[in-house]
């Protein structure tokens, strides 16, 4: 049957070569557009690098240099502020608003394409709507404060209610998360809540026994994505911090992100070599918060159909 | 473009910040020059100064950009009040005088002007003064200081941000904003330029100091009328107007720089030049095309009084509010950020906000003469 064998293995051969074949658009683009440059930031991050002269070996000299650089604290500090209250305010809203949403009321399909419509939009000319939005002078926020008595904060222009802004305006694109959300609450098998009803259960204990945890993967989804995110803000910060609050990061450096000292080291300041260093430094912090993540995922995610600890009868 | 190789053989026009941003990319012109003999007499003095360097000449000049007083006739006449005047002589006209008629022509929502013991500083409707649109280190210049707009010494290894006279300098705009309300905070500028698109257009704002850039960007078809008045003098009773250069320069790794050169000496040239700077505003960089380009700007804006502009390039500021210094970038950045902690109040105390400037700059001119 030797023959037979060598047919098999020619034909597993072929087989492999046609998935390679397949795959190989992603693999091409992935090596040239990902890997590649993320090779030559790292070299570039042990280099003195102005982008106009070539690069020169410089050692660990970029690392050493960030951790004694007060504007990188300054920065990593900003960002944490920011996920802070970025993070557990829109995985709660996107939550909520999936829950609402997911009632059968009339109307329902155009409440949740206005609910998502927002997130589709984003970028720079929402953000400058948000500025206008944000102005303590002539912006709606306080025109509206003021109505009821309120004097509102200087947003933007304040470095205290800065970063509480930009988490304000991050809950704008709420509904790409929303729509996640909704999908998972649809997937929730309904013989589970009525075998919650059934044991007398009401709302608040089937929501809590039976919609949370089999919405956890779904959360967890959304928390790994979404603290990727806030360590990745930039676009936000870069055009609502340009004006006369002192420059992007502004005022004071309240804002002054991560990714922002990243792009101005790079791109204002020509240190492309400490900017490759910073960018290093920041896949090992989001490496490490998300691997976190996914360790404490068994102690909190849930899977249908998994048993914890106890073996089937 | 720099960093993958396929930057353009020309580029400009650019005004000094650009050309000190990017120090390092571009190609000195002197071998060109020298090559034929290229004759830069006919050159105004200031505009080759101001982009060249001991180590290169950047390029040819195009323009410059003096700066000056412009202000809202219509807001004076209601205010019952005498026109900042053009006359370069009147020694009246300094920064205690633009605190005492900014005041005058700052106006609450009930028409109290900032004199006023009833006024509110809650509610302006309308601002004497503002130079909201000027860098820190332009804003700082007038004060005359030794370094006048290069915050460092002159061998770029000493910080000097926090002399007297910045000191000063920033202080009196910290006093213009928080105490005598002449003058608008950072929220108010950027509703003034959200609702009017720059502070004179927005009709709110009496007097501004700005550039002849500026009338090309923002005077067209405003609903009142407006005129140019001479800088005014500083405490030490000194005039200085900073002003903006721009020229053309060709990037070092140019494979072409031999026709970029020829490019930028015909957009330089006497038959050129002047019609390239109406585009741009600038006081064309040739002597000889001064008539011609003055009679062009005069026809553009017949009712302004272009005397000032030409008197005002008399008082520029050397070294330039834009020059080049070590770690430019940096440099720029902190200064900014002391501007904006005072714009936005988050200290009002001009002393320790440009101490703590001071000793920053320091570290980062420290830094930059370690690595090199």
């Amino acid at each position: 049957m030797q023959w037979l064998n060598t047919r098999q293995w020619t034909l597993a051969r072929r087989e492999a070569a046609s998935g390679y074949l397949f795959v190989s658009p992603w693999i091409i683009g992935f090596a040239l557009l990902t890997l590649g440059p993320m090779i030559a930031s790292l070299y570039f991050s042990f280099t003195k690098y102005n982008i106009v002269d070539p690069p020169k070996w410089i050692g660990i000299e970029n690392y050493s240099r960030l951790f004694s650089d007060p504007l990188f604290w300054q920065s990593l500090k900003v960002t944490l502020h920011f996920a802070v209250l970025a993070l557990p305010s829109g995985l709660v809203l996107g939550f909520v608003l999936a829950i609402l949403l997911n009632q059968k009321i009339p109307g329902v399909n155009l409440w949740r394409t206005l609910y998502f419509l927002p997130s589709v939009l984003s970028g720079v000319a929402v953000t400058l709507l948000w500025i206008i939005i944000f102005n303590p002078q002539i912006g709606a926020i306080n025109q509206l404060l003021e109505k009821i008595g309120i004097k509102g904060p200087g947003w933007l222009n304040d470095p205290d209610w800065a970063i509480p802004s930009f988490a304000i305006m991050a809950l704008w694109g709420v509904g790409s998360s929303m729509i996640i959300y909704l999908a998972g609450l649809q997937g929730v098998p309904v013989d589970l809540y009525d075998a919650a009803k059934v044991d007398g259960a009401n709302s608040w204990q089937r929501f809590r026994a039976v919609t949370i945890p089999m919405m956890t993967p779904v959360l967890f989804y959304n928390l790994v994505l979404g603290l990727i995110a806030t360590f990745s803000y930039f676009t936000q910060v870069y055009v609502a911090t340009s004006g006369a609050t002192g420059g992007a990061g502004g005022p004071a450096r309240s804002t002054l992100f991560y990714n922002l000292y990243l792009y101005q080291a790079a791109f204002k300041y020509f240190e492309m070599g400490y900017a490759s260093a910073m960018a290093w430094v920041l896949f090992v912090i989001i490496l490490i918060l998300t691997g976190l993540v996914f360790r404490s995922s068994s102690l909190w995610v849930y899977y249908e159909g998994e048993l914890r600890g106890k073996s089937e009868s | 473009m720099f960093a993958g190789g396929n930057a353009p053989q020309l580029v400009g026009p650019n005004g000094v910040s650009t050309i000190a941003e990017f120090f390092d990319s571009w190609a000195d012109i002197t071998p060109f020059i020298e090559a034929e003999n290229f004759d830069t007499s006919d050159f105004y003095g200031p505009a080759v100064e101001l982009n060249q360097y001991p180590e290169i000449n950047t390029g040819l000049p195009l323009g410059l950009y003096p700066s000056f007083i412009l202000y809202n006739i219509d807001m004076f006449d209601a205010a019952g009040l005498d026109y900042p005047p053009s006359d370069f002589s009147d020694t009246s006209w300094n920064m205690d005088k633009i605190r005492e008629i900014g005041m005058k022509l700052t106006l609450d929502a009930n028409g109290n002007d900032a004199t006023s013991p009833d006024f509110d500083p809650e509610n302006i409707g309308q601002w004497g003064y503002g130079d909201q649109w000027s860098e820190m280190r332009a804003l700082l210049a007038r004060e005359g200081a030794p370094d006048v707009g290069r915050p460092t010494s002159a061998d770029y290894k000493t910080a000097t941000a926090n002399s007297p006279e910045n000191i000063m300098a920033l202080q009196w705009y910290s006093d213009g904003i928080w105490k005598d309300h002449f003058i608008p905070n950072a929220e108010q500028g950027d509703a003034m330029d959200a609702t009017g698109g720059s502070p004179i257009e927005s009709g709110l704002q009496a007097i501004f100091q700005t550039h002849t850039w500026y009338l090309t960007e923002s005077i067209v078809g405003l609903p009142f009328e407006v005129q140019l008045a001479a800088p005014p003098f500083n405490h030490k009773g000194e005039r200085i107007a900073v002003i903006d250069a721009d020229n053309f320069t060709m990037p070092k790794d140019a494979a072409h720089q031999q026709e970029a050169w020829e490019v930028m000496k015909w957009l330089t040239a006497p038959e050129q030049i002047v019609d390239v700077c109406l585009i741009y505003g600038c006081v064309p960089a040739r002597k000889s095309v001064q008539d011609s380009f003055r009679t062009a700007f005069q026809e553009r804006f017949p009712d302004l009084n272009l005397d000032v502009i030409f008197e005002s390039i008399e008082y520029l500021d050397i070294p330039n509010n834009e020059a080049w210094v070590p770690n430019w970038g940096r440099v720029n950045e902190i200064m900014e950020n002391a501007g904006g902690i005072i714009k936005t109040g988050t200290n009002i105390d001009a002393k320790s906000v440009l101490d703590e400037t001071n000793a920053e700059l320091q570290t980062v001119l420290d830094e930059y003469w370690a690595s090199q």
